[in-house]
């Protein structure tokens, strides 16, 4: 299996969407993709808000380790089978993963909308939070403070097992 | 509220209950924020109301104990008093708990100073109402004075002050043990719950010719006199007879109380304006909650001719509560209840379009009078109101575009000159350094904001990663443009992700019109090189230099916003103040 973390993408809404430099009128649904997978997730087709659609829709999907972009796209449904491609937005991985901010913490990203001539279009709104192993969560109680870590019993090598002080100081003050 | 349906596309939309829903073309293009208004997040909730309590007063009555009132007053800028209030006389105790309490408004961007006197009352005046006495034929028992935000910073929201001599206040040292008074503030609380309900129908009756109804609802309070008041009224949905509607949502403030009557009216939209009306409905919001428990529907009845209750004809139509929920919504002081803290940061232009800080022209100049500079002013203003939220009072502060000693350019140095840590000690240890550095750095340039706006940001979200209960505010006091705008811009849009505000004063005569592009509330939303956009709004820039000391200050509307900007924060992340 390919190493991944699962990632919880809210799509929360888009604003101003235009086709042809004209507002669309509705019909806008969004899909999601990272580039290291071929899994495409979809939200529903957003009928009431026109060229300013809303979702709120939860998406939940797997993202390698090596991937670099979630890609988010607006579409606009014409058909019972089509579709056409409003605006793309390309989302760093980092702007979610490997800030200074606990990984499980949650972030209200926005983003410019381009078409597929490379114009500004209207930007689309998410929010992400990355799903942290259990074991990492804020939530579970915490296991007794560690003071001191068993060694094997190799006196003579001379080893010392460290402990990142950063992880140890994020553990401590996590239990609010 | 209670709009006129004046175009159809208007018309159809819900609007009012505790957030209009906004027309997406003209509202700010700031999401989080319109989501949350659309959920009744609108607005704080301001007013505040005092009690009072005293302990070991003297005693100034020769037969029996004093009889103690507090007359509450609020101190003006310029020092002058103005009366806000007098409690009850409460006679014979030395240590009384007044039952009358003051209700004020609370606002955020100034220092509300208060003065609290103790009179005791003579007994020949006991007839008279305390409103009607002269303060003057009363025995002065002492005074207190403190600020607002003081008192509502505490963790209890009490406040205990040593009631001091007039005459003391100025010796202050040798002062007279005259008791003690005992301040609580509380927020006044019937604002803060909010409802929601889904509202369907069904069997609503056929009244367009060639098609089903467009029904919608109306929801009006009834006030004295039997009117009624518009609160709410819901989508139009289209050719539906058992339509289902968006979620209500009604803040108990606007509707009175839970038992307050609520008249629910079912209407055919028509797109002249002339909408009929299809049944009506008379509930209090008890009475909609015990629908939903019951899962039962209340009938529509066909409104009679103008009060003519009596012949009310009962329809087949019914009401149905799908869902009812109170929610309450935190306000700004609840989290600082809860221990939430906004700190205080500042960053300081040294480039050299400034002017030689020994010349008087130039904006640094510091004026052998003590007179303070712009700069000066501009720490102080708000710095002054900012400070009671900070506990610690440690204020981290850095400058830009200056030379310090022996070294290149720096676009983010400790203001202290220290390299180490970059807090100083309250407002004056950030006076101190600033006029410390004056005659240590050589001014230099351009004027880059991207550093000093990173650095900031690495503190916000270290104290994210720590689970700090901590809100950052910014003070940045330029004289000049931007040079890096795009970097800045980067820098902002990463920062709108962290809780932290940016407040943007310009010093001097430049032109600020680009500085102007960074407030999203004056241009576009910020977006970065990057294509990602600022998800929340989070600069405030305004020029200072019309603003002469004394008068209302811009600083003022500066600060206004930060509570908005703060519970923006709070809300869309469903941090709880936990009290």
């Amino acid at each position: 299996m390919m190493a991944s973390r699962s990632v919880e993408i809210t799509i929360l809404s888009a604003e101003n969407l235009q086709m042809n430099k004209r507002a669309i009128r509705g019909n806008a649904f969004v899909t999601v993709k990272s580039d290291a997978s071929s899994n495409t997730s979809a939200t529903r087709v957003d009928s009431e808000g026109g060229s300013y659609p809303s979702w709120n829709e939860k998406v939940v999907m797997d993202v390698p380790f090596h991937a670099r972009f979630i890609t988010v796209e607006v579409k606009c449904k014409t058909s019972s089978t089509g579709s056409n491609s409003v605006g793309v937005a390309r989302i760093p991985v980092s702007d979610f993963i490997g800030g200074y901010v606990p990984d499980n913490q949650l972030h209200f990203l926005s983003y410019r909308l381009w078409d597929g001539k490379v114009r500004r279009n209207g930007v689309v709104n998410i929010s992400v939070r990355v799903k942290v192993a259990e074991h990492h969560s804020n939530s579970t109680p915490l296991p007794p403070p560690v003071t001191g870590v068993p060694l094997p019993s190799h006196p003579s090598t001379g080893l010392v097992t460290g402990i990142p002080a950063l992880w140890l100081n994020y553990q401590t003050n996590s239990s609010f | 509220m209670g709009n006129c349906c004046s175009d159809v596309a208007g018309g159809q939309t819900a609007i009012g209950g505790t957030g209009g829903h906004l027309n997406p073309a003209n509202a700010p293009n700031d999401a989080v924020d319109r989501f949350l208004r659309s959920r009744g997040y609108n607005g704080l909730f301001s007013q505040i109301e005092l009690s009072f309590s005293a302990s070991g007063l003297r005693d100034r009555d020769v037969l029996s104990k004093s009889d103690p009132m507090m007359v509450l007053y609020a101190k003006g800028k310029n020092g002058a008093l103005e009366e806000l209030g007098r409690t009850e006389v409460i006679l014979n105790s030395l240590n009384p708990t007044w039952i009358t309490k003051q209700i004020l408004i609370y606002h955020f961007e100034v220092v509300q100073d208060l003065v609290f006197r103790v009179y005791d009352v003579d007994t020949q005046f006991h007839n008279i109402d305390v409103k009607m006495l002269k303060l003057e034929d009363q025995q002065y028992l002492g005074e207190a004075t403190c600020a607002l935000s003081e008192i509502i910073t505490k963790l209890d929201r009490s406040m205990t002050l040593d009631l001091r001599r007039r005459e003391d206040s100025v010796r202050s040292t040798q002062s007279q043990n005259c008791g003690k008074l005992l301040v609580h503030a509380e927020e006044c609380v019937s604002s803060k719950t909010t409802i929601e309900m889904i509202l369907r129908c069904s069997d609503l009756e056929y009244r367009d010719l060639f098609s089903r109804s467009d029904p919608f609802l109306l929801v009006s309070k009834v006030v004295e006199g039997g009117n009624h008041i518009p609160i709410c009224k819901t989508e139009v949905i289209k050719n539906d007879h058992n339509p289902v509607w968006k979620p209500v949502f009604l803040n108990i403030q606007q509707v009175g109380s839970k038992e307050s009557p609520l008249i629910i009216e079912c209407y055919n939209f028509n797109s002249n304006g002339k909408h009929d009306l299809m049944g009506k409905v008379q509930k209090s919001l008890v009475e909609l909650e015990k629908l939903y428990s019951g899962g039962q529907g209340g009938n529509f009845f066909s409104s009679a001719p103008a009060g003519h209750n009596s012949h009310n004809k009962v329809l087949k139509s019914l009401l149905f509560v799908d869902k009812f929920t109170e929610s309450v919504q935190y306000t700004f002081l609840d989290y600082l209840a809860g221990g939430f803290e906004l700190n205080f940061m500042v960053a300081i232009d040294f480039t050299a379009s400034n002017g030689n800080p020994r010349l008087p022209d130039s904006l640094h100049y510091i004026d052998p009078s003590g007179r303070p500079n712009a700069y000066q002013r501009a720490i102080l203003e708000v710095g002054e109101v900012l400070q009671y939220y900070d506990s610690d009072k440690r204020f981290p502060t850095w400058g830009f575009g200056a030379r310090p000693i022996d070294a290149p350019v720096s676009h983010c140095f400790n203001l202290n000159g220290s390299s180490h840590y970059c807090e100083v000690e309250g407002i004056q240890g950030i006076m101190m350094a600033y006029t410390s550095a004056l005659l240590n750095v050589s001014l230099a340039g351009p004027t880059l904001f991207g550093p000093v706006i990173s650095n900031a940001a690495l503190i916000a979200s270290q104290s994210v990663a720590n689970g700090g209960r901590k809100y950052f505010v910014l003070l940045i006091i330029t004289d000049g443009v931007v040079t890096d705008l795009q970097e800045t811009k980067d820098a902002l849009v990463k920062a709108s992700d962290l809780p932290l505000s940016i407040l943007i004063v310009g010093v001097g005569g430049a032109d600020f019109k680009e500085m102007e592009v960074l407030d999203a509330d004056k241009g576009e939303r910020l977006e970065s090189s990057s294509g990602r956009v600022a998800s929340r709004d989070i600069v405030q820039f305004v020029p200072f230099r019309d603003v002469q000391s004394g008068e209302i200050s811009v600083v003022q509307a500066l600060l206004a916003e930060l509570p908005t900007q703060f519970l923006s924060y709070m809300r869309s992340r469903n941090i709880q103040p936990s009290l």
